[in-house]
C-alpha cells in the first residue's frame, strides 16, 4: 500500500498469559478518520496504546509511512513527536499553565525557540477556544476545557496522525458536546485521525472508516454507513442493538 | 512562681555573660544543618531517580542488570544509614576512616571536623529522603508519564519537565521534616569534638555547673530555630503552589477568528450552553448531519 500513513499488520499484544489483541490488521491513509468503537474491554485501548508505543506489541507491525516502527534501530521518542495522542484522562501536565503545556513540547523535543512555539500554542489554542485560559492551571478548569487543551498540546507538535483515546467518555454529556465539536472541526481540516469511541453518532456523521472489535480481534470493518446501519457480522449487529436499545 | 522568677534571672545572667558562644553554636548549628539538608537531598534525589529508572523485559540484559544492581546498592546504602544511629555513624566516619586507611584518609584541625560533621549528617539525611524522593516519583499519576511520552519527550525529558517538579512539591514537607531533625540531631556530633549550639553549651556548664539554667536557653535557642524554619517552609509551599485563581486574556478583537470570542463572560462557543442549545446539539448528534455537511 503506497500512500499510507499507518499500516498495521498482524499485529498482537498479550499480558502475560492473556492475550488482548489478536491478528490485528488495518491501513491508515492520510486524511483518514477511523473509529474504533466495540465493548469495554475488547481490546481498542490498548490497539491505540500499541500504535503509541506506550505498550510494546508481542507480535506483528506497525508501519509509519513504510518503516515498521516496533524494530530495533527506531526512536520511540522521535516516532510519538509525529503522533499525537489525547487520552481519557488529559494528563494535561498539572505543574504547568495551559500555555505551557502547549509550549514545553515544541520546546523540548522539536527544538523551536519559545516565541515561535507560544505563537503556534496560540494559534491552536484559539482553534479549540481555550486562549483566554492560557495563565489557568490544569486544576483550575473544567474537564471538557482541559481535554481541549490536550487536543491542542497534541496539535501543537503538528503530528501527521492523532490518536484519540476514549477523548470523552470522563466528561459529563454537556461537555462531550464542545470536545465532539472541536473534533469535528479537525476532521474538517483534514486531519488524519484514529478515534477509540463510544460516540456512533461522531463515528457515523464523522468518520470516514469505522472497525468494530469485540474480544480482541477485529469484527468488521469498513464504510460507516455499511457497518454501523447494514452490519454483516452478528457481533456487530448485537452490539449496535444493545447499544440502540439505551 | 518564685522559681521561674529566679530561673529567669539566672537565664538572663548566663545570657548576659556567654551571649556570644551561644550565638556562635546557633551559627554553627545553622550552617551544618542547612549545608547537610541540601546535601542530603541531592544524595536522596540521585539515589531515588536510579532507582525508578523503568525497564522492560525487552531491555538487553546488560541495562537490566544494571539497573538491578543500583537498586540494590541504593537499597543497601538506606537501609544501614537509617537503621543505625547518627552518634555511631559520626564515630565510625571520624575515627573509622584513618583506622582503615592507617591514617591515610584523616579529618584533620576545624576543617576536618566540619568536613566530617557535614558527610556524616548528609549521609544520614540522604538515606532518609531516596526513600521520601522515590516515594514522591512514584506518586505521581502515570498518566503524567504517558501524557510527556506522548509528545515524544524522552523519559530525561519527562523527568526534569514533568514528574520531578511536581514530585519536587509533594516532598517539600519531607524535606522540610529532614531540616528541622537536623537543627536539632546536630547536637550528636559533639562525639567528634563538634561544637555548635549544643556543643557550647556542654563547655559552658562546664565552668559553672548551671546545668538546667543553659539548657532553658537551649530549648528556646532550638525552639525559635526550628519555628522560624518551618514558618520559612510554610512560605516556600504557598510560593510554589501559586496563585489560586487566574487571569483570562482579553484577545485583541482584530485577530479574533471563528471559534473564539471576546468576551469571557458571555462564555465559549464550546462552554456549557443553554438548555435550548444543548437539545439542539443533542437532536444533531442523535440524527446526525447530513455527511455532505463535512
Amino acid at each position: 500500500m503506497s500512500g499510507a500513513i499507518l499500516e498495521v499488520r498482524h499485529l498482537s499484544k498479550s499480558f502475560g498469559g492473556h492475550e488482548v489483541l489478536r491478528d490485528i490488521d488495518f491501513t491508515v491513509s492520510p486524511g483518514d478518520v477511523t473509529s474504533i468503537i466495540g465493548t469495554s474491554g475488547s481490546g481498542k485501548s490498548t490497539l491505540l496504546r500499541c500504535i503509541n508505543l506506550l505498550e510494546i506489541p508481542t507480535s506483528g507491525q506497525i508501519l509509519f509511512h513504510g518503516q515498521d516502527v516496533t524494530g530495533k534501530g527506531v526512536n520511540p521518542s522521535r516516532y510519538r513527536s509525529k503522533v499525537g495522542m489525547v487520552f481519557q484522562s488529559f494528563n494535561l501536565f498539572n505543574n504547568m499553565t495551559v500555555l505551557d503545556n502547549c509550549v514545553v513540547g515544541q520546546v523540548k523535543v522539536l527544538k523551536k525557540s519559545r516565541a515561535e512555539a507560544r505563537e503556534n500554542a496560540m494559534k491552536y489554542l484559539h482553534q479549540v477556544g481555550m486562549a483566554p485560559y492560557i495563565n489557568a492551571k490544569p486544576r483550575q478548569i473544567s474537564g471538557g476545557q482541559k481535554q481541549r487543551v490536550a487536543i491542542a498540546r497534541a496539535l501543537a507538535m503538528e503530528p501527521e496522525v492523532l490518536l484519540f483515546d476514549e477523548p470523552t467518555s470522563a466528561l459529563d454529556p454537556e461537555m462531550v458536546g464542545e470536545v465532539l465539536s472541536v473534533m469535528r472541526d479537525l476532521a474538517n481540516h483534514g486531519m488524519t485521525m484514529l478515534v477509540v469511541t463510544h460516540e456512533m453518532a461522531f463515528a457515523r456523521d464523522v468518520s470516514s472508516h469505522v472497525v468494530f472489535m469485540a474480544d480482541g480481534v477485529i469484527c468488521e470493518q469498513g464504510d460507516p454507513q455499511q457497518v454501523l446501519t447494514h452490519p454483516t457480522q452478528p457481533r456487530t449487529r448485537d452490539f449496535l442493538a444493545r447499544f440502540m436499545a439505551q | 512562681m518564685d522559681k521561674f522568677i529566679e530561673l529567669g534571672q539566672d537565664m538572663a545572667a548566663l545570657w548576659m555573660q556567654y551571649w556570644d558562644r551561644y550565638l556562635v553554636g546557633i551559627r554553627s548549628t545553622l550552617i551544618l544543618a542547612v549545608a547537610a539538608t541540601v546535601i542530603g537531598c541531592l544524595i536522596g534525589l540521585l539515589c531515588g531517580i536510579l532507582n525508578t529508572i523503568p525497564y522492560t523485559k525487552n531491555d538487553p540484559l546488560l541495562k537490566r542488570f544494571v539497573l538491578k544492581f543500583i537498586r540494590v546498592i541504593v537499597r543497601i546504602y538506606v537501609e544501614v544509614f537509617r537503621g543505625t544511629p547518627m552518634v555511631l555513624q559520626a564515630v565510625f566516619i571520624y575515627y573509622g576512616l584513618p583506622y582503615f586507611t592507617d591514617q591515610q584518609i584523616m579529618f584533620r584541625g576545624n576543617s576536618g571536623l566540619w568536613l566530617a560533621a557535614i558527610i556524616v549528617v548528609s549521609i544520614n539525611t540522604g538515606a532518609y529522603m531516596a526513600e521520601s524522593v522515590r516515594g514522591g516519583i512514584i506518586s505521581i499519576d502515570p498518566g503524567q508519564t504517558e501524557g510527556a511520552k506522548a509528545i515524544g519527550m524522552t523519559h530525561v525529558q519527562a523527568m526534569t519537565n514533568v514528574i520531578l517538579p511536581q514530585a519536587f512539591r509533594n516532598i517539600l514537607p519531607q524535606i522540610g521534616n529532614n531540616f528541622i531533625i537536623n537543627i536539632k540531631d546536630t547536637s550528636v556530633m559533639f562525639v567528634i569534638g563538634f561544637i555548635e549550639f549544643f556543643g557550647q553549651h556542654r563547655n559552658i556548664v562546664g565552668n559553672n555547673n548551671m546545668y538546667f539554667q543553659s539548657a532553658a536557653i537551649e530549648m528556646i535557642g532550638y525552639l525559635t530555630m526550628t519555628l522560624i524554619a518551618s514558618f520559612l517552609l510554610r512560605l516556600l509551599e504557598r510560593h510554589l503552589d501559586g496563585s489560586s485563581s487566574y487571569q483570562l486574556v482579553q484577545g485583541d478583537a482584530l485577530t479574533m477568528t471563528a471559534g473564539t470570542y471576546n468576551h469571557p463572560s458571555r462564555g465559549t462557543p464550546f462552554d456549557e450552553r443553554s438548555t435550548e442549545e444543548r437539545e439542539r446539539t443533542r437532536q444533531a448528534l442523535k440524527h446526525g448531519r447530513n455527511r455532505g455537511e463535512r
